[in-house]
């Protein structure tokens, strides 16, 4: 995937929003791993962050399965940023495969910005 | 909009004329015949309690297309609390009829095809889930009971459809036309079919390619052309004939009424048609049905427990051993293994999710757990019920018998029990319980909605085994553990290696 040429150079926050993990159907760590790999590989200039006092570009709900008990209304109070929303083996309202989350997480999150 | 009571919707039913056929005859009046009536009453309970006061708060949802109150066996789930009171309406309705009231089968089917036409569309640009709302907003609007019809007849089964000797053994589109398909084939053991207003029909099994018109789900009246309905027989099913005693549950019946569909070059216009070749959705339409019709077995076959339970204690205590620690302990066992698969449907709700079209899917692996304890429980707890009544049971003679002048008087006497207990209420009580726990209900619950073996390979699919891997590998050393590294500040091996060092020492100072 090519970055957008316009976020190039450009430093972006994005809120990092985790499930309880009880029984997740993914590697919720390694999602996030890789997505900031993906995203540095991209020259995109992006800081993940779990602090919930940080002023923020967008979120990023990282839920282990379809049930996704961190619902997306449960962090319109961070401001009422674009969401995006991983829950388990779905991001947003697409079916995904495990392997396949971190590209569509790319392209959401490419779009958003 | 209006929701039909239980005497409306029988009622309902004198518009319809099927083509139906029991014990070699064709049946003209559904509404009339003494074999059909405890099937009729029981679903009948799902319309009259909608209005009860006490019950509609569970009977009755909002609809998400109207915003107005519809019965709940209408409703496209749109939240867990649907999703919840839907398992919590099964176990209600079980209490109430003892028995299969037959109109969960169409909800889970509305349910079922809500979600996959969606996703059909997304992929092809189809417009079957807009076609289907126009016929779901019918349903609601006209409050009525459509039959979900999956299992085909299937032939033999080591054969795909396509390859079958007699193609009818699959229901199939025989031909497209510019206005509709003209389809042939037979649906078997479809609950509730002869009393509902509809059918709604979806594949069987997941297609291939080469089962392209195989693939296809629609909605028919019940009495369109070209369709045929054989009611099955059941155990004991002439008893309800011989009078009111001997039926056990005369009101509601055994089981749910199954039914032979036969489809004969029957049309189905296309703003009924929901599925007409897309097989690579057949997987995902059976998989979300199958999920929510086990589910339902938590509630439904639970709320039967309840009866028997009832029916057991107040047996043993009419025979005067309620008290023995025996019979506690057995009531025991039975109400644990009910409540167990309450617990499994509770829980697949709880941990339902918003599929892409809005509406909500329980947990299916839940669910089939839920289904797969099913096929043993009720079978542990009807035998419990069985030990707990004894062998009368099965050796009761008849209601005749006792309504006998020569006869009468002395059976009552040989079947009284405790004091304040009548003989025929003790007999009423054991019929109940052989009603319930020798009939058509066991293999139901085996089979209904799948046999345990399709429920262990939805569950070996789902469980994630090699997340569990993962965790025992993690456990045993073999995988990095991050937290455990976290928690002794460095690296595992380095920490075991001064553990090691640091026994050795420890050993070197004693010795």
């Amino acid at each position: 995937m090519i970055c957008p040429f316009d976020l190039l150079g450009s430093m972006f926050t994005i809120g990092l929003r985790y499930c309880g993990g009880c029984n997740p159907e993914i590697d919720r760590s390694k999602i996030v791993m890789d997505l900031r790999e993906g995203l540095k590989k991209m020259g995109l200039e992006v800081d993940l962050t779990t602090e919930k006092e940080r002023a923020v570009d967008m979120v990023l709900i990282v839920n282990g399965c379809k049930h996704a008990c961190l619902e997306a209304k449960q962090v319109e109070s961070d401001g009422g940023h674009p969401v995006v929303s991983v829950k388990g083996e779905m991001v947003d309202d697409q079916y995904v495969e495990e392997g396949d989350i971190v590209k569509i997480l790319i392209h959401r999150i490419c779009s958003l910005l | 909009m209006s929701m039909m009571t239980g005497r409306e919707y029988i009622e309902s039913l004198r518009a319809l004329n099927p083509e139906v056929y029991f014990f070699g005859q064709r049946i003209r009046s559904i509404v009339d015949e003494p074999m059909f009536q405890p099937h009729l009453h029981g679903a009948a309970m799902t319309y009259e309690l909608a209005h009860h006061p006490e019950y509609e708060e569970i009977m009755t949802a909002t609809s998400h297309l109207t915003g107005e109150k519809i019965n709940r066996f209408t409703h496209v789930h749109h939240g867990i609390d649907d999703l919840v009171k839907k398992v919590r309406m099964m176990r209600l309705l079980g209490q109430k009829t003892g028995t299969c009231f037959q109109r969960c089968v169409g909800l889970d089917g509305l349910n079922a095809i809500y979600v996959t036409t969606y996703d059909i569309d997304q992929k092809y640009g189809t417009d079957y889930h807009e076609r289907f709302k126009k016929y779901l907003l019918e349903v609601q609007k006209n409050d009525w009971m459509p039959a979900g019809a999956m299992t085909d007849a299937r032939g033999d089964r080591g054969l795909r459809p396509s390859k079958q000797k007699h193609p009818d053994v699959y229901l199939h589109i025989k031909e497209r036309l510019k206005d509709g398909i003209i389809v042939s084939g037979t649906k078997a053991h479809i609950t509730g079919a002869i009393n509902s207003h509809e059918i709604i029909t979806m594949p069987t099994r997941t297609m291939t390619g080469e089962d392209k018109d195989y693939s296809v789900s629609f909605a028919v009246p019940v009495d369109t052309k070209g369709v045929t309905f054989v009611f099955s027989r059941q155990t004991n099913d002439t008893r309800r004939l011989d009078g009111v005693l001997d039926a056990g549950n005369p009101k509601y019946g055994i089981v749910g009424g199954e039914a032979v569909i036969i489809f004969r070059d029957v049309f189905v216009p296309w703003e009924r048609v929901f599925m007409a070749g897309e097989y690579d959705f057949t997987t995902e339409l059976v998989e979300t049905f199958a999920g929510y019709h086990r589910s339902n077995y938590g509630g439904c076959k639970v709320g039967l427990a309840d009866v028997v339970i009832g029916a057991s204690s107040w047996i043993a205590e009419a025979h005067g051993i309620g008290k023995a620690s025996h019979i506690v302990d057995k009531l025991t066992e039975m109400i644990a293994m009910a409540e167990t698969c309450w617990s499994c449907t509770l829980a697949c709700s709880y941990e339902g999710y918003r599929t892409p079209s809005g509406a909500y899917h329980i947990n299916p692996l839940l669910a089939n757990v839920t289904k797969l304890n099913i096929t043993r429980m009720v079978y542990e707890w009807m035998r419990l019920a069985q030990d707990v009544a004894g062998g009368k049971i099965i050796t009761l003679p008849s209601e005749k018998d006792l309504d006998n002048p020569e006869s009468g008087k002395i059976l009552e006497e040989c079947f009284s029990g405790k004091d304040g207990f009548s003989p025929r209420d003790i007999i009423k009580m054991l019929r109940l319980v052989e009603n319930m726990s020798v009939g058509a209900g066991l293999p139901e619950a085996m089979h209904g909605a799948g046999s345990p073996a399709a429920q262990k390979i939805m569950i070996e699919r789902r469980s994630g085994i090699e997340k569990k891997i993962e965790l025992a590998e993690t456990i045993a050393g073999i995988r990095k553990d991050r937290d455990f590294e976290t928690i002794v500040g460095k690296d595992e091996k380095m920490h075991w290696d001064e553990v090691r060092k640091k026994i050795e020492e420890g050993r070197a100072q004693i010795h």
